[in-house]
């Protein structure tokens, strides 16, 4: 597979490790009374849709970027790619 | 000799080959199964369940039935095909798959059982006594029926791999494949060009019809000569495109070596991975059979593939010049195959064709509606039964050619499960919807097979490829070439009680599928499996489609509602050795060496692996015989003088930032923040689920800087983590990080002695307890001006140093060290000795920290903050984790000549030693010399609150059992009054 | 000045030089390496008169060179000052910005050979389009399963950043492949 990098182009997947699905990205809060709940939901349950899915994909031998990859399990087909470092300040300021 | 005027072989040197031990000649241009052929041989193997003799049915890479071993010892290759081994000096060959001289098999008694052989005969005979599948069975099974044997030597060759890039890559260098190729190359195009022929050309060698009324070959040469000058076009010939894969990838594998008596300094093959932009896909198209009574012996052929040895080889399948040979085609291309014949001269019997109406194009004789309906000859075909009206003749014939018609190449269009389309008007299927992006079929293989329409669609299919590139390109002028249009029957075999073969390489007859058909083994996918059609090494090129149309006859429903099995890559086996790259034994994988590697081998060390790193593990003297003897002399050593060990494998992580220590804080569960500025703190990282995973030390070498050390196994993983802490997490906080492991050489410096070791080699700096104690950090100066970090922590629980330097010092700090150290009774150690001193001292490691524990359980729970959050920390405190009540304890020998096993489960004496009473487990384990005897680490339910214990350790695997004292985890100075000192 | 004596990844004093094929292949001591990376709030650098380069680039003036690591983070190498503090006179020339040493990290090995060459090269060791290592271009990639920086100087020169404790592995895989590419 290709993964069109956002700031290096189209890099071989072989250049990547691979970690699943980008709802990592939001780590819940440790405070209050349903975090433990919170976190089980986070460590333990992931999507894995037979479908368009946002995943994580760490550039390891290239550039060292964490990236949110949106990709179609059934065709392979990627429908795009950003840095998760973007994805995720967009993420914390939408929450607070 | 039937060796005929005519050819692309070179006459002018000639070549002497071997097979079977007898020596034969050919020429260069010349396959094995051509050169044989031309010398009269075409009993070239046996068949696989029966053991019926089989010479070539094809002229290429679909050959199910002349497989041989090429070449001997270490370098032969069983399952060759014959048609494909291109002919070199000295070539050596031996048929396979028979007991005995290939003409008097032992083993053709099978062909006399066939009865017993059918369709599913696996499942259905060798089902009971169970027991004897293992012993009996299945060891019967694998020696008679079968393939060619591994030689159980190591490949002696070697391999490469490459990677190539480019706008449009051409899979084929037939009439579609070259135009495609010669369009692309002339718009400026990067091109790559694979054939898997040593020769371009594809089937314009083959064929007789001119290109702008001279001969093809010489258009292709053309071709080839104009291609080869452009700087944008690489050709790869001998190149086999295997796989088409996700986005434009594609596996290909390039032959280098395989047409020379041995590859010499040359790689063998080449595996390439190649990405396009986009692919035309010229792959052709294969010829099929028509089944009929007793099809599969030597002489039979696919009508264009005798063409193809007459035209292009110049040779003909039969034993002497004059004996006769005929068509059998359901279809006008097998004509083609009777005119060349005629003019090459050949005793023509005749084309026997079931149409009716069949053409005639020549001066043979047409056997219009009739069929050929059963053949004679023992070890190659003698003559044929010829069925019309209801009326059958035997006559002399030496030779067939038998046309099916043609099924274009599609493999690697579905290779992506896109399915294959059923034409009605071709007869055949045709890619289909869904193939890999960017790929476009042209020519025979999109079933537009004339060589007029080839190369026009060749051409076209580039310029549309391009024009998706925005590269614009012209169509090239292309040679008037024949456009006869395909006239054929749907008639698929012929009728009969006499076996007919469908799949020649694995045995499968129309019966066996009239038996599946039968057992309502009907679905394609169970057609396949339960008659192991199209499951040979061929994949069933010759064979499928004529079957799928025999099932659906059957059923009554059409080839399109029949359907076909799924196509996977390779489209032809590739070897494994080309597979794994070339690299191999200590190349295998990359190694990474220490900086006081090239002294520690002068010094006569032993390597172990630790990951890619390779370490010292011990440093034997003189006079010792056995390592524990070096390994006891090094542990002593550091317990009471001064040891020297190169750490540098360590990871070693350069955090900096503004919010260095909030970012630790929260990839570490104990607090870094607080760290002061020349201090060291050990730390815990864990995982989210709240597990350890790592543990390290965390020194702060300013306010804004910190350098962080991992475990040597873990040192690519932390680095991962902490960029996703960084990036993904906490995107917000000012922090760098940059892996810095072999920038340093790192060595540790342990013992009572070490500070004064030490201090014989800074310049000028303070090392008294009260002026560096223990966990203290500085960067400073050595050997005179060299700059030096130096932190004072301790693996050991001796007093201990750990000094790093650029790591070119590294080496010479090691030896500067050994110098000044002599008086001092100074001994280098080794991960043996590091791996005693530590559990000794009760230092949790890689045994301890296995993914399965937690920071409680190693006595550290305190080590998991609950001022802050941090990676892990939630999670660590749910119930299952926090209410775990193993406790890491130390646990000795009752009798001191016991070992203690690590791997071994605890149990407490009396209790049955089963899962439901398991008490823990031993992590580690060594034979202490301070304590004097063997001693271990290990897990214990309520291990803190068992001390004095008597357990049981039970190691079933190794068959060991031992009673063992529980004690605490510190076999050494348990108050760690030694490291303070 | 210390009187320790350094000594190349191989174990030697004088750095490894050899020719496979038409290759020629330098061991480069002498150049002193440091890392670079943008601080939250300082917007840019400029040390020694470098204009940082943008992802895949490389930039050089006089003996200084600087290339794309990562966002907002570069290599900065200087010929010549391996044997001196260069990643404390590197903070100096670029304030707000994290500097770590790395002149031991890496091994730097020059590749000279006529253009077509290099082009046969990096075909066999790196998956990459060639445009990704065209002339100037700069980056981080797997040679040989290694992680290598890669800086393309010229159509005839390639710079390897090879991670030092696995220099000879990857020195094993360059010589194989220019012995190889000497053959017809």
């Amino acid at each position: 597979m290709l993964i069109p990098h956002p700031l290096l182009g189209l890099r071989d997947a072989q250049e990547f490790t691979y970690l699943g699905d980008a709802a990592l990205l939001d780590r819940p809060s440790p405070e209050g009374e349903g975090a433990e709940a919170a976190f089980c939901d986070y460590v333990f349950l992931r999507g894995n849709p037979a479908g368009v899915h946002r995943e994580l994909w760490f550039h390891e031998h290239g550039d060292r970027s964490w990236l949110v990859v949106t990709r179609n399990t059934l065709t392979h087909e990627i429908l795009g790619a950003e840095l998760a470092s973007e994805v995720a300040k967009a993420l914390r300021g939408a929450a607070e | 000799m039937t060796r005929i005027p005519g050819g692309l072989i070179d006459r002018s040197q000639t070549l002497t080959f071997s097979f079977n031990g007898r020596s034969y000649t050919g020429h260069p241009g010349d396959t094995l199964a051509s050169a044989l052929l031309a010398n009269g041989v075409r009993l070239m193997g046996r068949s696989f369940k029966y053991h019926r003799p089989r010479g070539p049915v094809s002229a290429g890479s679909e050959e199910p039935n002349a497989l041989v071993t090429l070449r001997s010892g270490a370098r032969a290759e069983p399952n060759t095909r014959a048609t494909v081994a291109e002919l070199y000096e000295g070539l050596t060959a031996r048929s396979q798959n028979h007991v005995g001289p290939l003409g008097f098999d032992a083993l053709a008694v099978n062909d006399l059982l066939s009865p017993f052989f059918a369709a599913g005969f696996y499942y259905k005979t060798f089902m009971w006594p169970r027991a004897f599948w293992e012993k009996l069975y299945e060891p019967m099974i694998r020696r008679a029926a079968g393939l060619g044997a591994l030689s159980g030597e190591a490949d002696p060759d070697a391999y490469d791999r490459g990677y190539l890039h480019c706008d449009l890559l051409v899979i084929g260098a037939g009439a579609a494949g070259l135009s495609a190729a010669l369009t692309a190359a002339r718009a400026g195009a990067q091109v790559v060009l694979a054939d898997e022929d040593f020769r371009l050309g594809g089937r314009l060698l083959a064929e007789s019809d001119p290109l702008d009324e001279a001969p093809a070959p010489d258009w292709v040469a053309a071709v080839d000569a104009e291609l080869r000058a452009l700087p944008n076009v690489r050709i790869l010939s001998r190149t086999t495109v295997f796989g088409a894969y996700d986005h434009g990838i594609f596996g290909a594998v390039e032959r280098v070596a395989d047409h020379l008596p041995e590859p010499g300094a040359l790689v063998r093959q080449t595996l390439w991975r190649i990405t396009a932009k986009r692919s035309v896909l010229a792959a052709g198209a294969t010829e099929r059979h028509i089944p009929f009574a007793a099809n599969d012996r030597p002489g039979i052929l696919l009508a264009g593939a005798l063409r193809a040895y007459a035209n292009r080889w110049a040779a003909l399948p039969v034993a002497r010049p004059q004996d006769r040979i005929a068509v059998f085609t359901n279809n006008d291309d097998g004509h083609r195959t009777a005119l060349d014949l005629l003019a090459k001269g050949a005793n023509l019997l005749g084309v026997i064709d079931p149409r009716v109406d069949a053409p005639r194009f020549g001066d043979y004789q047409l056997f219009a509606g009739a069929q050929v309906t059963g053949t004679h000859g023992r070890l190659g075909l003698s003559s044929i039964e010829i069925t019309r009206d209801g009326r059958a003749d035997w006559l002399e014939c030496h030779a067939l050619g038998v046309s099916g018609g043609w099924n274009p190449n599609l493999h690697l269009a579905s290779h992506h499960r896109g399915r294959p389309v059923w034409n009605e008007e071709l007869l055949a299927f045709v890619p289909g919807e869904g193939g890999p992006r960017g790929l476009i079929p042209a020519g025979a293989c999109a079933g537009r097979g004339s060589t007029s329409a080839a190369l026009k669609d060749g051409a076209r299919a580039a310029q549309a490829a391009l024009s998706e590139l925005g590269i614009s390109a012209a169509l090239p002028r292309l040679p008037g070439a024949e456009d006869k249009p395909l006239r054929q029957s749907a008639f698929w075999h012929v009728s009969g009680k006499a076996r007919a073969w469908v799949d020649f390489q694995n045995d499968v007859t129309v019966k066996d599928i009239a038996l599946a058909h039968k057992e309502n083994m009907r679905p394609v996918e169970h057609l396949k499996r339960w008659t192991t059609l199209g499951m040979a090494t061929d994949q069933g090129k010759t064979a499928n489609v004529t079957a799928l149309a025999v099932m659906a006859e059957l059923t009554g429903k059409s080839v399109a509602e029949t359907g076909t099995t799924i196509f996977r890559p390779p489209y032809t086996g590739v070897s494994l050795s080309v597979l794994g790259g070339g690299d191999t034994g200590k190349d295998f994988r990359p190694t990474r060496l220490t900086p006081t590697h090239h002294w520690a081998e002068a010094q006569g060390a032993a390597f172990t692996e630790v990951g890619p790193w390779l370490r010292a593990q011990y440093f034997p003297r003189p006079g010792e015989t056995h390592w524990r003897e070096s390994v006891d002399r090094e542990a002593t050593a550091v317990r009471s003088a001064v040891g020297l060990c190169d750490v540098t494998t360590l990871g070693k992580i350069d955090v900096q930032g503004s919010n260095a220590g909030e970012f630790l804080d929260r990839v570490y569960s104990n607090m870094m923040g607080t760290l002061k500025v020349g201090r060291v703190r050990y730390g815990l990282m864990l995982r989210e689920d709240g597990h350890l995973y790592d543990d390290g030390t965390c020194a702060r070498m300013a306010e804004d800087h910190y350098v962080v050390t991992t475990t040597t196994g873990n040192a690519g993983l932390v680095y991962r983590n902490m960029e996703f802490a960084r990036q993904c997490l906490w995107p917000e906080l000012d922090v760098q990080i940059l892996s810095t492991t072999d920038a340093w050489a790192q060595i540790a410096v342990a013992g009572p002695r070490s500070r004064e070791l030490l201090s014989r080699i800074v310049d000028g700096f303070d090392l008294s307890n009260a002026a560096f104690p223990f966990m203290a950090c500085a960067s400073l100066t050595v050997c005179g001006g060299l700059r030096a970090r130096i932190f004072r922590i301790s693996f050991s629980g001796e007093l201990a140093y750990e000094i790093a330097v650029p790591a070119r010092y590294g080496a010479a700090l090691m030896q500067r060290l050994m110098e000044q150290g002599a008086d001092l009774g100074v001994t280098p150690y080794g991960t043996e000795a590091l791996g005693v001193l530590r559990i000794e001292k009760g230092h949790a490691a890689g045994a301890e920290l296995n993914g399965q524990t937690t920071a409680a359980m190693l006595g550290l729970g305190r080590m998991v903050s609950d001022k802050k959050d941090s990676i892990g920390a939630v999670m660590s405190r749910r119930e299952g984790l926090a209410g775990d009540r193993r406790r890491l304890v130390g646990l000795l020998p009752e009798d001191p000549n016991v070992p203690v096993v690590p791997g071994s489960h605890l149990f407490t004496p009396g209790a049955p030693q089963d899962m439901a009473h398991d008490q823990g487990w031993i992590t580690s384990a060594c034979v202490s010399p301070h304590v004097g005897r063997s001693i271990g680490l290990g897990v214990l339910e309520d291990g803190d609150c068992r001390i004095g214990e008597l357990i049981l350790a039970v190691n079933p695997l190794e068959g060991t059992k031992a009673a063992l004292r529980v004690v605490p985890p510190h076999f050494v100075d348990p108050e760690g009054a030694r490291l303070r000192d | 000045m210390t009187d320790l004596i350094p000594l190349t990844v191989f174990g030697a004093e004088t750095p490894r030089q050899t020719a496979p094929g038409a290759l020629a292949l330098a061991e480069r001591p002498d150049i002193a390496i440091a890392s670079l990376a943008l601080r939250r709030g300082t917007a840019g650098a400029a040390p020694f008169g470098l204009l940082l380069p943008g992802p895949g680039g490389l930039a050089a003036a006089q003996a200084h060179l600087a290339f794309w690591t990562g966002a907002g983070q570069w290599m900065v190498l200087a010929e010549g000052l391996a044997d001196t503090d260069f990643a404390a006179a590197l903070r100096d020339a670029a304030p707000g910005c994290s500097v770590t040493e790395q002149t031991d990290g890496w091994t730097v090995v020059d590749v000279t050979a006529p253009e077509p060459l290099i082009a046969r090269l990096l075909e066999r060791l790196v998956n990459l389009p060639p445009e990704a290592l065209a002339p100037g271009r700069a980056t981080r990639c797997q040679m040989h399963h290694l992680p290598v920086h890669a800086l393309r100087l010229s159509s005839s020169r390639l710079r390897l950043l090879a991670m030092r404790s696995a220099t000879a592995s990857l020195w094993h895989a360059l010589e194989t492949a220019g012995q190889r590419l000497a053959l017809p």
